[in-house]
């Protein structure tokens, strides 16, 4: 492509030369057995719960209790505490990630409220993903303590603790959150910036990834707190002006969520889910023409699809459908409708199993 | 556009895995430099792209996929261990070995691991622009695409790159630097 000089051919060599005597072989049989459709799929995530936090094994227990509100309601109806009628499907999705939680109680089955009764509750966890329009936020419900839910859930946005390996957190890794609490005035979120100054944008961070790494907290908090008061920071107890070179004085508003949110998530079953036949997707998207468009893959191939319309198009909207499939391990693919003819789908994966 | 019969999803991990892997493990092993975690993260990939196989078809976009993705993960992994950055923090200050006499390959494997101690001090995208364009020997076009910035940002960033590594090695290797 370019002319290269004396300096670039030097990387060149010593790249190449720093990884020349490593040679993997065995990895294909590692491969073939987890894309086999009898592999036990989920085995392995260790290392992404292997930072060893409470948040971590909280997330690991992910939204044992997944609910959507089916009613008719405004998409913010959908955001914030879980309040719907417990789904079938979200009481199998329960029982299956029985054995994967670690220390927290169980949600009993048929209660949606499972504060009161086990003193977690699910909040919408927000995080980056990659889709044809740039990086958005995707939404991953996790169950968090219930006496201070805002502060684990920023925490596990911030972290990257998200349940679904597509969605990443920009954010630089020494930052932590020390408190998010609420008063008349608005949110504030307190922030540890571990040593590195949060203020600048890091080299390699564009400043649409830095607005949606801020905005991802402003989400996460405000969902946590079921408010929409902007949204104060403070990095190592000073009230701070800038994140990543985001202008944060005064409080940040939620971004409209048309520029902010990929424009479809699926919501239940989530990542690694064990279901039993039919199960129900529920999930929200901004589609064309509100088309919704769905397929059931197993070892790559499509053995199920079809295709449902959201309540709404152009604007963040449920949608649900049933999908009635063998026991196995499959791939559930939800798109948006491919209106350019380019193939530029928004699309949300989950991996899951039917039981049988 | 292919003319030929399309893969299906096993055989596209198996078709690009004889093809792809290792280049792959040795890219991630520039991002990472741990190489179990290396492939981890390169496994992680195939499998995931056995999975969106239907979306991607062709073993274009199959690689690509796989390149975006390795990258991805390898970023998600480093942000879960700081332990990476503490390991070589401890280890930059120590001399490499002078004895005229030291066999020949452990000091290759000296040099290699200060190469890799140092691209993992880099900041994260320049260390990413570094590995894809002169490693892979991506375009830049390519390289904007799989990290999602600009053409000019990539050019920045491998500029900066190229600067910021021949710094590390100097601090590591003072004025054996020219020796490489």
């Amino acid at each position: 492509m370019d002319q290269t000089t004396p300096h670039e051919e030097w990387v060149r060599g010593l790249l190449e030369d720093a990884v020349s005597d490593v040679a993997p072989e065995h990895g294909l049989d590692s491969i073939r057995r987890r894309t086999s459709s009898t592999a036990a799929r989920h085995g392995r995530r260790g290392w992404l719960w292997a930072a060893g936090s409470a948040v971590v094994a909280t997330a690991a227990t992910v939204a044992a209790v997944v609910t959507l509100s089916n009613g008719p309601g405004t998409p913010q109806a959908d955001h914030g505490f879980a309040s719907g009628a417990a789904s079938s499907q979200a009481r199998q999705s329960a029982s299956a990630q029985s054995g994967a939680a670690s220390g927290s109680s169980q949600p009993s089955q048929g209660t949606t409220k499972a504060g009161p009764v086990d003193s977690t509750v699910t909040v919408p966890v927000y995080f980056v993903g990659q889709t044809p329009h740039g990086p958005r936020l995707y939404r991953d419900d996790q169950q968090v303590p219930a006496a201070d839910a805002a502060t684990p859930a920023v925490h596990a946005a911030l972290a990257g603790y998200s349940t679904d390996p597509d969605y990443t957190s920009p954010w630089p890794s020494t930052a932590q959150v020390d408190k998010v609490s609420a008063d008349g005035s608005g949110i504030t979120i307190a922030l540890q910036s571990g040593g590195n100054p949060l203020a600048d944008r890091p080299s390699g961070m564009s400043s649409d990834e830095a607005t949606l790494a801020v905005q991802q907290l402003v989400y996460t908090a405000q969902d946590a707190l079921s408010s929409k008061a902007p949204v104060s920071f403070t990095v190592d107890g000073q009230p701070a002006s800038k994140l990543l070179g985001v202008d944060v004085s005064g409080g940040v508003d939620r971004a409209p969520d048309t520029s902010t949110e990929a424009l479809v998530w699926v919501l239940s079953p989530v990542q690694g889910a064990k279901v039993h036949s039919p199960f129900k997707v529920t999930g929200l998207a901004n589609a064309f023409e509100a088309n919704v468009v769905w397929e059931l893959e197993q070892g790559g191939q499509v053995v199920k699809q079809g295709h449902t319309t959201a309540q709404e198009a152009f604007l963040m909207s449920p949608y649900s459908f049933n999908v009635d499939a063998p026991p196995g391990d499959y791939t559930l693919v939800v798109h948006d409708d491919d209106a350019s003819g380019q193939g530029n789908v928004t699309q949300d994966t989950k991996d899951i199993t039917v039981l049988p | 556009m292919t003319v030929t019969a399309r893969w299906d999803a096993d055989t596209a991990v198996e078709e690009l895995y004889a093809a792809h892997y290792r280049r792959l493990v040795r890219l991630a092993i520039l991002l990472v430099r741990d190489p179990e975690t290396a492939e981890e993260v390169v496994q992680d990939s195939f499998v995931a792209m056995h999975g969106k196989w239907r979306t991607l078809k062709e073993p274009d976009s199959g690689l690509a996929y796989l390149r975006q993705t390795v990258v991805n993960r390898a970023r998600s992994v480093l942000r879960h261990r700081g332990v990476q950055s503490r390991y070589v923090a401890t280890h930059r200050a120590a001399p490499m070995p002078e004895e005229p006499g030291a066999d020949e390959r452990a000091l290759a494997d000296e040099r290699r691991g200060r190469v890799l101690d140092a691209m993992r001090e880099l900041p994260g995208r320049q260390r990413e622009v570094l590995a894809l364009r002169y490693y892979l020997d991506l375009s830049e076009a390519e390289i904007a695409e799989t990290l999602g910035i600009s053409r000019g940002a990539v050019k920045s960033h491998a500029s900066r790159g190229v600067a910021a590594l021949r710094e590390q090695l100097r601090d590591r290797l003072g004025d054996r630097l020219e020796d490489l």
